[in-house]
């Protein structure tokens, strides 16, 4: 269980007001003050101590990871305000000498990077609202009927995640020339939802195992038709869990490269492709490529902040489950 | 609710979602041309750097002949994959591809040749080696779009100053000046390593230097002209002998110094020599320690005389597109407005023309020894074979990676030839 587990903590939970004499003392049949009181006191302490020192230590492994994960994206932030000297030197710092905004000029300007912005907000719009839409129907009858088939396919959706994407790229780059969608963000899309739809039919259907048959059966009862019931009570309640697969699917289609590389071209590329286009054979511009990355992880981290209360709720629905 | 409320309900959020996306798809934001459809209009497939180069020429080509230029920017390791997916689907998002000399052989069979564009004069006019390059199979399939060669930059600085000049004289007997024999450039390296400076890199990250050390020594490089693999005669060893001796002048850990590693140490002053590409010259940051500080000079020679291995781009015409004739009209404008590469970021041409017409301006001191370099008599490309990039990646790199760090050059060759003969088979 997390440390923002609200069922552990509570919603406003500081360090000042989590319970510190929650261990339950048995009737005592000696007098107040006696040596088993003063032994049930040590061992309360004792108890208290040692709570406090995993949550010490808890705390410390959690600071020690969130630098780990964190430090490779200040290390960004700052390269993307260095000058083009300090990005390149020799032993690298961490932080810039001198402060510039000049990457961030150079990166923006850059023909076809509002474009490619666009884009790629475009595609992953269009990928997680073909994931959901796929996903929650498939996920809801896998869970609910749970018929050999169902199994069956919802292992299936989980092989499909084992394949390398670079081998169905190529072909499915091939497909959608033959359609008519070279180049547009909806064979993107179609490429991206092969990546995200697996993961989300799986997600899904963990939050779905997590909702009681008997609110649906209460609702059946209150009048309502199955799709009623689905649509007016169970998705309600795993609105955090459908939050939970948006950013997913959201995020996939947001990061992807290697589907943008081999189906995009002038109308529909992506920013991912265009910060790499920062390395060339003739060097790398660090500055410029750290800047344009720092813009584009504004959205995402954005989103998250926004969707974080949702994010919680839909991960500690889909602990519960089983 | 009804099940036929619920239904409709979901059934107008479905077309709604629908209709968004397809609205969504009309087209993508970069632009609304549809790849080669538009008659006037030639999509150019490009390697990210190269763009700059092109830029210039499809203003002129849109004046001259009415033809509007979209550029498809891709990052290099991206490219080859890009290409091979495309030419291999038979339909092609591009009508123009810029293609790295190593990738020629590659897709031979799946661009068309230009040979109405190469004219005698236009022969004349570009290097040997890359006109050598560009004709396969009897029909030339690529006009060069810019070219380059790995030429030497030194610290003229440190050369001018009166007191290396006269403990140069006096530890070696000679004046310290560019280098124009490898004994003068080890001599040289040796003399500036010190105080946490040194004289050169050696780059066990890429192979281009090691192979023209090979041309200098008077061998094909890895192949001869019956495709044996020779990788294991004396010019590849004495080459690599020499590669390796250089360490003791280079900064730690040369096996994994590569070119963006090597031009680091050089602008940042860590290096008092180094061998690079030509277009690294004009590239020095403005606020680099050693900006307005450097010298070029040609690449020295071995017995076999001077010797680089060019780096040049060609514009190949897919046999896919549907738009042949203005393909080919952008890609002779490229070739009569080659010298406006020159003006772009990374300021290069193919025409020995271009070169010259710049070589005596201030800020084209590189452009000298690189015409020297490209017209040396041992200048050669690379074997055209389709497993080159291959035998790059598998065995080559790895095989100087594993040299630099004090392996046994003699038995790393006779084991570099087994891998090739197996990949060639």
């Amino acid at each position: 269980m997390s440390l923002a587990d609200p069922r552990l903590h509570g919603p406003a939970a500081t360090e000042t007001t989590m319970p510190t004499t929650t261990v339950p003392s048995p009737p005592s049949t000696k007098a107040p003050g006696g040596t088993g009181a003063r032994r049930r006191r040590h061992h309360a302490e004792g108890l208290e101590a040692g709570k406090r020192s995993t949550r010490t230590l808890l705390w410390i492994l959690l600071a020690a990871a969130m630098i780990f994960y964190g430090f490779p994206f200040l290390y960004l932030l700052f390269t993307s305000f260095k000058t083009p000297i300090d990005t390149i030197a020799v032993p690298p710092t961490i932080l810039p000498k001198e402060w510039t905004l000049e990457n961030y000029t150079n990166a923006l300007g850059r023909s076809g990077v509002l474009a490619s912005f666009i884009n790629s907000a475009q595609t992953a719009i269009i990928s997680t609202v073909l994931s959901l839409v796929l996903a929650v129907p498939a996920a809801y009858g896998i869970t609910r009927y749970k018929t050999p088939s169902g199994r069956v396919f919802i292992m299936a959706a989980l092989v499909t995640r084992m394949v390398p994407p670079v081998a169905i790229g190529i072909p499915l780059a091939s497909m959608m020339s033959a359609a008519g969608l070279a180049d547009t963000p909806i064979a993107l899309s179609i490429a991206h939802t092969t990546i995200s739809l697996p993961l989300s039919i799986w997600l899904m259907s963990s939050f779905f195992e997590a909702v009681p048959k008997d609110l649906e059966e209460a609702a059946t009862v209150d009048g309502c038709s199955r799709l009623g019931a689905l649509w007016r009570v169970v998705i309600p309640v795993v609105s955090g869990g459908i939050a939970v697969t948006a950013i997913f699917a959201f995020l996939a289609s947001w990061n992807e490269f290697l589907f943008a590389l081999l189906m995009t071209a002038v109308r529909s590329q992506t920013t991912p492709v265009v910060i790499a286009n920062f390395q060339t054979q003739f060097g790398l511009d660090w500055g410029s490529m750290t800047a344009l990355a720092a813009v584009y992880s504004i959205p995402v981290i954005l989103l998250t902040l926004l969707l974080q209360r949702k994010i919680v709720a839909g991960m500690t629905l889909g602990a519960v489950k089983g | 609710m009804s099940t036929r409320k619920t239904i409709n309900r979901f059934a107008t959020i479905g077309g709604l979602c629908t209709a968004v996306a397809l609205a969504a798809t009309g087209c993508g934001a970069g632009g609304p041309t549809t790849s080669g459809s538009a008659a006037s209009t030639v999509n150019v497939l490009v390697e990210a750097g190269g763009h700059a180069e092109l830029t210039g020429v499809a203003e002129q080509c849109k004046k001259d002949a009415g033809i509007d230029v979209n550029f498809v920017e891709l990052p290099y390791d991206g490219m080859f994959n890009r290409l091979s997916s495309e030419f291999s689907s038979g339909n092609v998002s591009f009508d123009v591809a810029a293609l790295d000399s190593v990738w020629l052989p590659s897709f031979k069979d799946a661009v068309q040749p230009i040979d109405e564009l190469f004219t005698d004069e236009a022969k004349k006019d570009i290097f040997p080696a890359l006109v050598k390059e560009a004709n396969v199979d009897g029909h030339f399939i690529g006009m060069p779009a810019w070219t380059n060669a790995e030429i030497i930059l030194y610290r003229k600085d440190l050369f001018e100053d009166a007191a290396n000049k006269s403990g140069f004289k006096a530890k070696y007997g000679y004046d310290l000046a560019a280098p124009t024999t490898w004994k003068q450039y080890t001599d040289i390296s040796e003399f500036f390593t010190k105080d946490g400076m040194y004289g050169t890199d050696v780059k066990g990250g890429v192979e281009t230097e090691w192979l023209a050390h090979v041309l200098q020594a008077g061998s094909p490089m890895i192949l001869d002209e019956n495709n044996n693999v020779v990788i294991d005669n004396d010019a590849h060893r004495e080459a690599l002998d020499f590669y390796t001796s250089l360490t003791k002048y280079a900064p730690p850990g040369a096996a994994q110094v590569d070119w963006a590693a090597a031009q680091n140490l050089f602008n940042q002053g860590k290096t008092a020599m180094t061998r690079f590409w030509a277009h690294a010259y004009r590239q020095i940051p403005k606020d680099a320690p050693v900006a307005g500080k450097v010298g070029a000079a040609p690449m020295i020679g071995g017995s076999a005389g001077v010797a680089g291995v060019p780096g040049p781009w060609y514009l190949s015409v897919p046999k896919a597109t549907k738009n042949t004739d203005n393909a080919k009209k952008f890609v002779k404008c490229a070739y009569d407005y080659n010298s406006m590469g020159i003006e772009s970021s990374l300021g290069l041409a193919s025409r020995i023309s271009a070169f010259e017409k710049y070589q005596d301006k201030a800020g084209y001191e590189s452009f000298g020894p690189l015409i020297e370099t490209l017209n040396g008599k041992a200048t050669a490309t690379r074997p055209a074979t389709e497993k080159w990039q291959q035998i790059v990646d598998t065995v080559l790199v790895p095989l100087l990676q594993k040299a630099v760090a004090g392996g046994d050059s003699a038995a790393l060759l006779a084991d570099a030839k087994k891998q090739i003969q197996a990949l060639l088979k």
